[in-house]
Order: C-alpha cells, then sequence, then structure tokens
C-alpha cells in the first residue's frame, strides 16, 4: 500500500524536495536570507529593476523567475501540453495578481516562502501561514458557492508565447544591462536585491524547478484546497516535502535560527503577517492557484494567468510606491489599509461572481 | 481497476461541484478527484463515476446546463 502511494506520488515528492534544497542552496549561494525561492518577493525586485518602483534595496532582474517560465515551456513544448488559451476574466485576473501581492508584500513573502521561513526558523511565518490557509477557506466558500471566472478558448499560438518572450526580454536586460539616462535599468548596491546567487546557476536551478512543476502540477494554494475540498492530498504531499526538505538542508548549511525577533526580511506585528496572507491567500484561490504555478501556467501558453503575473508586477510597484509594502520595522503606513480594501475588493469579486447573488435575487 | 471508470473534465471548479451535488442528487456513485496527469496539466478538479452510469451523467449534465469540458475513460 505505502509502496504504491509512494510510486503515484514519487514526482510530487521529488519536486517538492528539489525545491526546497534548491532555495536553501540558493541561499548559501547569495539570495537573501529565507528567500532562497519567493515568487512574489522576486517579481518585486523585477518591478524595481524596471523602475516600476524606487525602493533602492530591491531592485534586481531575479534570473528565477524567467527561469520558471522557460523550464514550463520546454516541458510542456515536450510533452506536447503547450495550448495557448486566454479569455477567462483577464482583467479580474490582473486584479486579484495585484491584490495578491499587496497582501504577500504586507507579510513579505509568499506562500513559497512562508513554508522558507517557516523552514528557517522564522516563527512569524506562523502567523501568516495561518492567515493564508484562512484566505483559501475564504475562497473555497466562494468556489463552493459557484464562484468561476468563466472558461477559457483555445487562441493563436502567439498569445501563449507572450509570456515567454517577455520573460525573454528580462532575460536580455539582465544579460547585458543597458544604463539609460532615467536609471534603468535599476539594479540594487545594496540590501536583499544586492544578494544573488550566480545568475546562470539560478536560472538553470529555476529552469529544472520550472520543468518538474509543469509535470507534476505543483501548486501550494491547490495543495491546502484539495484537501479540504476532496480529501486529496496529492498537491499536499508536495508542500510538506518541499517544507521538510528546506529543514532538513536549511539545519545541515547552518541557516536553521528559530525564533520571532530580528528574522531576515520579516516583522513581528502578527496582526497584519496574517491579515496580508489572509488576503494573498483569498486572491490566489480566486484566481485558482499560487504565485508559483501562474508562472508554470503562463509558460504552457495560459495567457490568462500570464495577465496575473502582470497584475503581481504591477501591484509590487504600487506596494512600493504607495507605502504599503512592510519592512522589517514593521508595516508600510497604508499596509493595514490597504489590506483591509484588497479584502473587501475579494469580497466583492466572491460574491458577484457566483451563485450567491443569483440566489438573493431569486429570493 | 483501470476500466471500470470515467471522468468528466470541467472548466471551473464551481461547475465540478455543482455536477457532483447533482449526481448526488440522483444518488449516483462519483467522487471528485484531481484531474489525472495524463488528461490536462490544470491542477483542478474532475468528477469520476462508474461506466455504466454514462448515460446518466451525460443527462444530469445537460440538464443542469453544467458546461463540461470532455468526458474520459480512464
Amino acid at each position: 500500500m505505502l509502496k504504491k502511494i509512494f510510486c503515484f506520488r514519487k514526482y510530487i515528492i521529488f519536486t517538492g524536495v528539489f525545491i526546497g534544497i534548491s532555495a536553501t542552496v540558493l541561499q548559501k549561494l547569495g539570495n537573501p536570507a529565507n528567500m532562497g525561492i519567493c515568487i512574489a518577493c522576486m517579481e518585486r525586485d523585477i518591478a524595481g529593476a524596471l523602475g516600476l518602483h524606487r525602493a533602492a534595496v530591491v531592485q534586481y532582474i531575479r534570473p528565477e523567475i524567467i527561469g520558471f517560465v522557460f523550464g514550463s515551456l520546454i516541458a510542456a513544448l515536450i510533452f506536447k501540453e503547450f495550448k495557448a488559451r486566454s479569455g477567462s476574466a483577464p482583467l479580474m485576473r490582473f486584479v486579484l495578481g495585484f491584490l495578491a501581492m499587496i497582501g504577500a508584500l504586507v507579510f513579505l513573502g509568499c506562500p513559497w516562502r512562508t513554508l522558507l521561513r517557516l523552514a528557517g526558523g522564522d516563527g512569524n511565518a506562523l502567523f501568516g501561514l495561518a492567515g493564508l490557509i484562512t484566505g483559501i477557506l475564504v475562497g473555497i466558500f466562494f468556489i463552493k458557492s459557484g464562484y468561476n471566472l468563466g472558461r477559457n478558448q483555445r487562441t493563436y499560438p502567439l498569445v501563449g508565447w507572450i509570456m515567454p518572450l517577455i520573460m525573454m526580454g528580462l532575460f536580455l536586460l539582465l544579460l547585458f544591462r543597458p544604463q539609460l539616462p532615467s536609471g534603468a535599468v535599476f539594479f540594487s548596491s545594496q540590501g536583499p536585491g544586492s544578494q544573488h546567487a550566480p545568475l546562470f546557476i539560478a536560472l538553470l536551478v529555476a529552469m529544472v524547478i520550472g520543468f518538474l512543476a509543469q509535470r507534476t502540477r505543483f501548486c501550494t494554494v491547490a495543495a491546502v484546497r484539495d484537501v479540504i475540498l476532496i480529501k486529496d492530498t496529492y498537491l499536499f504531499t508536495g508542500v510538506i516535502s518541499l517544507l521538510l526538505a528546506a529543514l532538513v538542508s536549511n539545519l545541515i548549511l547552518k541557516q536553521f535560527h528559530p525564533g520571532f525577533q530580528g528574522q531576515p526580511i520579516a516583522h513581528t506585528n502578527q496582526l497584519w503577517n496574517f491579515g496580508g496572507m489572509v488576503l494573498a491567500g483569498l486572491a490566489f484561490t480566486l484566481a485558482g492557484g499560487c504565485p508559483g504555478r501562474q508562472l508554470f501556467l503562463s509558460g504552457e501558453g495560459d495567457a490568462d494567468a500570464a495577465v496575473f503575473v502582470l497584475g503581481m508586477i504591477v501591484g509590487a510597484g504600487f506596494a512600493h510606491n504607495f507605502d504599503t509594502a512592510s519592512s522589517p520595522q514593521g508595516p508600510g503606513l497604508w499596509g493595514p489599509a490597504s489590506v483591509i480594501v484588497g479584502l473587501i475588493i475579494c469580497l466583492i469579486i466572491g460574491f458577484s461572481m457566483s451563485d450567491l447573488m443569483k440566489k438573493k435575487k431569486e429570493a | 481497476m483501470k476500466g471500470n471508470y470515467s471522468v468528466v473534465i470541467f472548466y471551473s471548479t464551481s461547475a465540478a461541484i455543482r455536477a457532483e451535488s447533482l449526481a448526488k442528487k440522483d444518488e449516483l456513485i462519483v467522487k471528485l478527484i484531481p484531474v489525472p496527469r495524463n488528461l490536462s496539466s490544470d491542477c483542478g478538479i474532475c468528477l469520476r463515476f462508474n461506466n455504466e452510469d454514462k448515460p446518466k451523467i451525460e443527462k444530469i449534465l445537460q440538464d443542469g446546463k453544467v458546461e463540461y469540458e470532455n468526458i474520459y475513460g480512464i
């Protein structure tokens, strides 16, 4: 029985373990602490490099993001799963991506980094994790009430290639680092943005992750959703594997520092660690997947997932320009307000795009 | 075991849930499962049913106006 389970699940376990180990090793090779991989933080750094925000310490074109899309693209092409598709409420996905980023930057991390922060001993991440699960639960309530974004349609192959091409453009900017009079492309000289693993190692590792994740459908948000909604633990096995592998790897690499105070790129305001991730978890669930999954989908031709990613990148620019993003000192001036407004918007989306409104009208 | 079941693939998770509740109302034995990897790379949910119930399932989906992508034997 156990063997059968393992056989069926060995790929998802391997994917989780590979991500967990890679993240901690990338940290060892130069990425910021407990941020070996963080989709939200890394997209935020890309937003900074492009000048969408001017927070000088978080600007770098992270090759990991590029690699995730390329890896998924290659897997999809090899296994003939590249399908250009779009038209499932793209603008709504942009808004959800934007809000997910607002929430993630109040907590300071995406679901992946939540796990990696836990594996690094950061107790504050427990509140983020609780928030994430709460957000997913609210999302499940809407899904059970008929919430959906409408179906997508097959479309011209070029549409599916837009995201990989954008990533190719970013890769060229990273490689040649042109300096324009405006100051772009911006690269941090200090702070987390200046800390990075060697470019080609990071790119290669991320491509392997993208490849594996495309094959296994690895997703941190759907993992929790499936456990609760249909009592299926396939994806969840991958998430647990990631957490355990990162924990063991951190212990070996001496990167495990348990505690709440002074954790790297984290703050101790637990209310908003929780609140930020409620917003992010809800927005991810309403959009159908975690930020990693959205990248992998955009690599295999899903233009709606690509719009979500662009929403996240723009959201990161907004978060730093309008002081909604947290810093190690605590939430930004407008952080709490932005989470509350974001939650209200998500609730309106959930109600109005489900059967809840219809039922009310009929009653 | 292989060959006894089929799955309906939907465009949304909520459609799958709706189909499940409709099928259960008609006392069919169905189960929501993750979409089998070989059918689609979506991380979505599909509805599994016994092959012999296929006509009933199709009727339920049609009557309930549940839009679905396809039905596959697994």
